[in-house]
């Protein structure tokens, strides 16, 4: 049992240190950061714009949301990119022959992404304070950092149901960015969920981000945990079935495909 | 002689709508992101507890962001798909330049944009009862004939800068969004800071955009539409007349050192 938690634990910390140096080690620090600056900055600035055309009374309420959104970005592309980046490297049938399991090999694909948005949500806080003035000083600084590790892992549950499908299609990453624009409208990112229709309330509230960025912001207002308690269970429980759908998904659709041998055939 | 090119336009195309226009990503593209544009604005609005939207901005300005999208990624990623796939050689290598080659297939691209442009002016009439004055239609007209160019000029832009580096595309990703920024397709560039809207100046669509919102009002004023329209195709020219020296230089640069596919 022990050597079993021994050989996955060394395969998700290798999965991570390959992904690291097959996407960022060939990086240059100025595309990196830059990427890191532009994408956030520009993003805050557009709803913030937009925000304000529509007579929006917090414009600061955009603008946390969209820093909010960074790390289940990176959560959800990082791990859907690493299923599909697999494809378009055609190494998937390699991985799909090994006899590694699943979890590890793919989640410790996710470790580096996971990482990798918890440093953009903080270039973005930085810019947040330096151009917006956000005032963090009420917040509750360690809640709302916890929120935000926990944003970062429950978007992984979603980055693997979209990854799944690209077992089966080569549109997966199409309808990963599709969904990542569905955010900014279902995860109360640019406002609250309340102004939606009821139906899509009842998405919202299935999706993973939604309690989590509540819980954020209301630690970000100070609130201690008994404020937050729900909520953040609330998104854990989400997370994880999601979690849950997406590995099921994927040894389902792995099973599919070999049994079919239609892997990589869409 | 420009007949005797019709056929090689007419393949160009065809082949391009073939490869772009039939994908799911454009779909996305010209369909779903401006839909939630829009939708976000119009939440946002009621959020602020405002029963009427601005329809230039929030539903057509979406459509009009959904072509520059669709123009940004097309563009972009055509020679990018060329060399991945191979036939980047061969396009160089061929007597046709590949100036004349991407001219077409951006033409094709802002073809396919435009449906996104279409379908939220069809939105604006058929669900929010937008009626610009049947008098400026000809205003309308040559505001978008202008807008279209404008767009056709920086996506010919765009689609050359694979050639010269990979790296471009690192920096063609960011893109989308600060240049919808600047233009001011959802919200009206008076809103941004001043450095900005200096910025702002140096792209022909912000000129081209505020001739066709002015286009839409009542009581378009002629003078302020011309000098929209003429400062925006001045600035077009500049891009493209940049854009085909660059590209000489490039192939010629690329044929002498046999550089290609290795930046």
């Amino acid at each position: 049992m022990i050597q079993k938690i021994r050989g996955d634990l060394r395969l998700y910390l290798a999965s991570a240190w390959y992904s690291y140096r097959a996407l960022y080690a060939w990086q240059t620090f100025g595309p990196y950061i830059s990427g890191k600056v532009v994408f956030p900055i520009a993003q805050m600035l557009f709803f913030f714009f937009l925000g304000k055309l529509a007579g929006t009374h917090d414009p600061l309420y955009i603008v946390l949301g969209n820093i909010l959104l960074l790390p289940a970005i990176n959560g959800i592309a990082g791990v859907s990119m690493t299923i599909s980046g697999e494809r378009d490297f055609s190494t998937l049938p390699y991985l799909i022959a090994s006899p590694a399991p699943r979890g590890p090999l793919f989640l410790g694909r996710s470790l580096v992404h996971i990482l990798d948005g918890l440093l953009s949500t903080i270039v973005a806080f930085i810019l947040g304070v330096l151009f917006f003035h956000i005032d963090l000083t009420h917040s509750n600084l360690a809640l709302t950092v916890l929120c935000i590790l926990l944003l970062s892992v429950t978007s992984c549950g979603m980055g693997l149901v979209f990854g799944s499908l690209s077992l089966r299609s080569r549109d997966a990453w199409t309808i990963t960015s599709m969904f990542f624009i569905l955010l900014y409208m279902l995860s109360g990112v640019n406002f609250p969920v309340s102004v939606l229709p009821k139906f899509l309330q009842v998405i919202s509230y299935s999706l993973p981000l939604t309690r989590g960025i509540q819980a954020a912001r209301l630690a970000m207002n100070g609130a201690d945990w008994s404020g937050i308690q729900s909520l953040f269970m609330g998104e854990m429980l989400i997370g994880l079935a999601y979690i849950v759908i997406g590995y099921l998904m994927f040894i389902w659709f792995e099973k599919l495909s070999l049994v079919d041998g239609q892997i990589e055939a869409m | 002689m420009w007949l005797n090119r019709l056929p090689f336009v007419w393949k160009q195309m065809n082949v391009q709508f073939q490869m772009r226009a039939m994908q799911w990503f454009s779909f996305g593209l010209i369909v779903t992101q401006p839909v939630i544009f829009s939708a976000v604005g119009y939440f946002l609005a009621r959020a602020a507890g405002r029963t009427q939207i601005d329809l230039i901005h929030t539903i057509i300005g979406s459509g009009v962001m959904g072509l520059w999208s669709t123009l940004l990624f097309t563009s972009f990623y055509d020679l990018r798909a060329d060399r991945r796939e191979g036939t980047l050689e061969l396009l160089v290598g061929s007597l046709t330049s590949i100036f004349s080659i991407l001219a077409i297939r951006t033409f094709a691209n802002v073809l396919l944009g435009s449906l996104s442009f279409l379908l939220s002016l069809i939105v604006a009439f058929l669900v929010f009862g937008f009626s610009p004055p049947i008098s400026n239609l000809l205003y309308i007209l040559v505001s978008l004939a202008v807008l279209f160019f404008c767009f056709w000029c920086i996506g010919l832009f765009l689609a050359h800068s694979p050639v010269v580096s990979r790296l471009s595309g690192l920096f063609v990703n960011y893109l989308e969004l600060p240049i919808g920024l600047l233009t001011g397709f959802m919200f009206p560039i008076s809103l941004l800071p001043g450095w900005a809207q200096g910025l702002a100046a140096f792209t022909p669509m912000v000129w081209a955009f505020n001739g066709l919102s002015a286009s839409f009002q009542p009581g378009a004023d002629p003078a302020s539409l011309w000098k929209n329209w003429l400062t925006a195709l001045g600035i077009a020219c500049i891009y493209l007349i940049a854009t085909f020296f660059m590209s000489k230089r490039v192939q010629d640069m690329i044929r002498v050192t046999g550089e290609l596919s290795s930046v």
